[in-house]
C-alpha cells in the first residue's frame, strides 16, 4: 500500500484526499438542523438558575417604546389567538411548527403565549438546538395584561409606588391600555389590538433598515 | 582606448543581462485552487458572504451616476440600490474595499514573480489596437451579463458554486458553455 | 455555533471593511499565483490548451464546498446565515451566456481583469472600463428590461433540494465530477499542448 502511495504524483494525492471526503460526506449527515439533537441537559438548567432566562413585561414594554429592534417577539399561540390580539410587533410561530421554524442563532428571541407552560415548552425546544438568546415573557399575555395593559394601583400606595404608577399610566395608555385605581374588575378583553400586530413583521435578521446592504457581488 | 571603451560596455551589457528577471513559471494550479477555496471558506467563516468583483463595479457606476447626476440616479431603480438612502457612499461597500484588495495582492504576486510588464496580452495573428478594442467589447458584455445574473465568476461561480446555490450552477454551465460555443470566432485572436 | 462572526456581532461594520481589504488582498494574490492574470493563458480554457481557469476554479470550489459542509455538520458554522442570492433562472441562464462570450472575446472575468490590471496589463484596463460601461447600459435599460430580470425567480434553492438528494450525498457526487473533470482537463492539455501559451518562451 505504502509503495503505491509514494508513487502518486502531488496532483493525484489530492484527488484520492478530495475522494475520500466526499466519501466521508455521504453518511456524516445534514449541515442544516436536524429533528433530532443532544442535549446537554446540565447546561440548559443552568441556565435557568440566574432567572436570566425570563423577560418581565415591564421591560419589554420598555424595550418597544424606546424602538429597540435587537430582538424578536415569538407568539406561540394559534392563529386564531394570535389574529385577536397580540403583542406589537410579534410574529406567530405555533408551538407545533417550532422546530421547524425559521429563526436565526444570533437573535434574541423573546417567547410568549397565554402563561408561562407554552413558552417554557417553546423554550426548551430551542435550548435544545443549541439556541443561545431565548428567553420567556415572564407570566405571558397575563403579565402583559396585568402589569402593562391594566396595571393597578394598590389600596395603599406607597409614595413610591405611587409614582411609578403615573409612569405605567402612561404607559398603558401607549399600548391601548388603561390604568386601574383599584379594584376594577377588567373582563372587556382589549379590543385594542394594535393593528400592527398582524403586518408586516419581517423585522427578523439585520436590524440595519434598508441600507442600501446588499450583500450581492 | 576603444579596446577599454569595449571592456566598458561588456562589463554593461552583461550586467543588464543577469538585471533581466526571469518571470517565475505559475504555480500548481490545484494547489492555487485549494488557497482561494481556503479564503473563500475564511470569508464564509469570518463574514458569513463570499467573495465578488462585479459588485464593486457597479457601485463604481452607481456612485458615478450619482455624482454627475443625482437625479437621475435616484429614479432609476437599478441605481437606487446601491445608493440607498443616499447617506452612505456608494464606495462604503464591502465589496468595493474586497476589489481594492485584489489589485494589492495581484500586484504584490506578481511582484514577487517577476510578471509585472506594461504589455497587451494578445494571440500572434491580431494586432494591438483591435485586441484592445475587444477587450473592450468583451468587457461590456460581461458587465452586462454580471448584471443579469447578480454576479460574475468570482461571485456566483465560485461562491454560489461552494455553497450549492442551484442558479449559480446553472450560471456556471451556461458561462463555460458560451465561451466554448463562441471559442470558434474568437480563434484568431488568441491562437 | 458562531460562526459566520460578523452575524454574531463580533465585530462592527467598520471593521468588516478592512476585513474586506485583506480578503481581498489572499484573493488577488491567489488568483495571480495561478496564472489568471493572462487573458492569454484565460482564454487558453476554451481552446482546451490551458485548462487552468477549470482546475483553480473547482479545486476553490470543491474545498470550499467541503470546508462549508464539515463545519456545518460539527455544528461550528450555521449555513443558514451566509448569504445566497436567490436563484432566478432564465436571467441567470442568459447572464451566464452573455458573460461566457464576454469572456473569450475579452479574455477576462472581473476579478482577472483586476489582477491583471495590477500587474500592467492595459488590455485588462479596456476590459474593465467596458465593464463599467456595460454596466452602466444594464443600468440605462434597467426599466424596460426589469420585469425578464426578475423573472422565473424560484428563491433560495440549494442543489440537494432541488435534486431531492442528501446534502452530503450531492457533495460527493460534485467531487467526483470534479476529479473527473480535472483527470479530463490533464488529456485535454496533453493533445493540445502546441497552442498552450505557457509553454512558451
Amino acid at each position: 500500500m505504502k509503495n503505491i502511495l509514494s508513487k502518486l504524483s502531488l496532483n493525484q494525492k489530492l484527488g484520492l484526499i478530495a475522494i475520500l471526503l466526499g466519501l466521508i460526506a455521504l453518511v456524516a449527515g445534514n449541515p442544516f438542523d436536524s429533528n433530532e439533537v443532544k442535549v446537554n441537559i446540565k447546561d440548559i438548567a443552568l441556565s435557568t438558575v440566574k432567572n436570566s432566562d425570563k423577560i418581565k413585561p415591564e421591560t419589554l414594554a420598555e424595550w418597544l417604546i424606546e424602538g429597540k429592534s435587537d430582538f424578536v417577539l415569538i407568539d406561540l399561540r394559534n392563529p386564531e389567538e394570535f389574529e385577536k390580539y397580540t403583542l406589537p410587533e410579534a410574529e406567530n410561530i405555533p408551538l407545533v411548527t417550532l422546530p421547524e421554524a425559521e429563526l436565526y442563532r444570533n437573535q434574541k428571541l423573546i417567547l410568549f403565549a397565554d402563561d408561562n407552560l407554552r413558552a417554557a415548552q417553546g423554550w426548551y425546544i430551542l435550548k435544545s438546538k443549541g439556541f443561545k438568546n431565548v428567553y420567556i415573557l415572564d407570566g405571558g399575555l397575563e403579565g402583559w395584561k396585568n402589569n402593562v395593559l391594566f396595571p393597578r394601583l394598590s389600596s395603599n400606595p406607597t409614595k413610591e409606588e405611587l409614582s411609578q404608577f403615573e409612569k405605567k399610566k402612561a404607559i398603558a395608555k401607549y399600548f391601548g391600555g388603561q390604568a386601574l385605581t383599584d379594584s376594577g374588575k377588567v373582563e372587556t378583553k382589549p379590543e385594542i389590538s394594535l393593528p400592527a400586530s398582524s403586518s408586516q413583521q419581517k423585522t427578523a435578521g439585520a436590524p440595519q433598515p434598508k441600507k442600501k446592504k446588499r450583500e450581492g457581488c | 582606448m576603444t579596446s577599454l571603451a569595449k571592456k566598458i560596455s561588456e562589463l554593461f551589457t552583461k550586467d543588464i543581462e543577469i538585471v533581466e528577471v526571469k518571470p517565475k513559471p505559475y504555480s500548481n494550479p490545484y494547489l492555487t485552487g485549494i488557497g482561494l477555496g481556503l479564503v473563500l471558506l475564511l470569508s464564509f467563516v469570518i463574514m458569513g458572504r463570499g467573495l465578488g468583483a462585479s459588485g464593486a463595479m457597479s457601485s463604481l457606476v452607481a456612485f458615478g451616476v450619482q455624482t454627475i447626476s443625482p437625479e437621475h440616479a435616484t429614479s432609476n431603480e437599478f441605481y437606487k440600490e446601491y445608493i440607498g438612502d443616499g447617506t452612505t457612499n456608494p464606495l462604503k461597500d464591502w465589496l468595493v474595499f474586497e476589489v481594492l484588495g485584489v489589485l494589492v495582492g495581484g500586484f504584490v504576486s506578481g511582484a514577487l514573480a517577476g510578471r509585472i510588464k506594461k504589455r497587451v496580452e494578445k494571440g500572434p495573428k491580431i494586432s494591438k489596437s483591435k485586441r484592445l478594442l475587444f477587450a473592450f467589447l468583451g468587457g461590456s458584455m460581461m458587465g452586462f451579463g454580471a448584471k443579469l445574473a447578480r454576479g460574475c465568476t468570482s461571485g456566483q461561480a465560485l461562491t454560489g458554486g461552494a455553497l450549492l446555490n442551484l442558479g449559480s450552477w446553472i450560471f456556471m454551465i451556461m458561462v463555460f458553455a458560451g465561451g466554448y460555443a463562441f471559442a470558434y470566432f474568437m480563434r484568431r485572436q488568441w491562437l | 455555533m458562531n460562526a459566520p462572526f460578523f452575524k454574531f456581532g463580533y465585530f462592527n461594520t467598520e471593521i468588516s471593511l478592512v476585513i474586506a481589504f485583506i480578503i481581498g488582498i489572499a484573493f488577488g494574490f491567489s488568483l495571480e499565483r495561478g496564472g489568471f492574470g493572462s487573458a492569454r493563458i484565460l482564454a487558453a480554457q476554451f481552446y482546451l490548451s490551458n485548462m487552468r481557469v477549470l482546475k483553480v476554479m473547482f479545486s476553490a470550489i470543491v474545498t470550499a464546498m467541503l470546508g462549508v459542509y464539515y463545519l456545518g455538520v460539527i455544528g461550528f458554522l450555521d449555513l443558514k446565515l451566509i448569504y445566497m442570492t436567490e436563484t432566478y433562472v432564465l436571467p441567470q441562464a442568459l447572464g451566464g451566456l452573455i458573460l461566457g462570450i464576454g469572456f473569450v472575446i475579452g479574455g477576462y472575468c472581473p476579478g482577472t481583469s483586476v489582477v491583471s490590471f495590477a500587474t500592467g496589463s492595459l488590455d485588462a484596463l479596456m476590459y474593465i472600463l467596458g465593464a463599467l460601461f456595460g454596466i452602466f447600459v444594464f443600468g440605462e435599460v434597467y426599466p424596460l428590461i426589469a420585469n425578464f430580470y426578475n423573472s422565473t425567480n424560484m428563491g433560495v434553492v440549494r442543489l440537494p433540494e432541488a435534486l431531492h438528494l442528501p446534502y452530503g450525498l450531492v457533495v460527493f457526487l460534485v467531487v467526483v465530477m470534479a476529479v473527473g473533470a480535472f483527470a479530463l482537463a490533464e488529456w485535454a492539455e496533453k493533445k493540445f499542448a502546441f497552442r498552450n501559451p505557457e509553454n512558451e518562451k
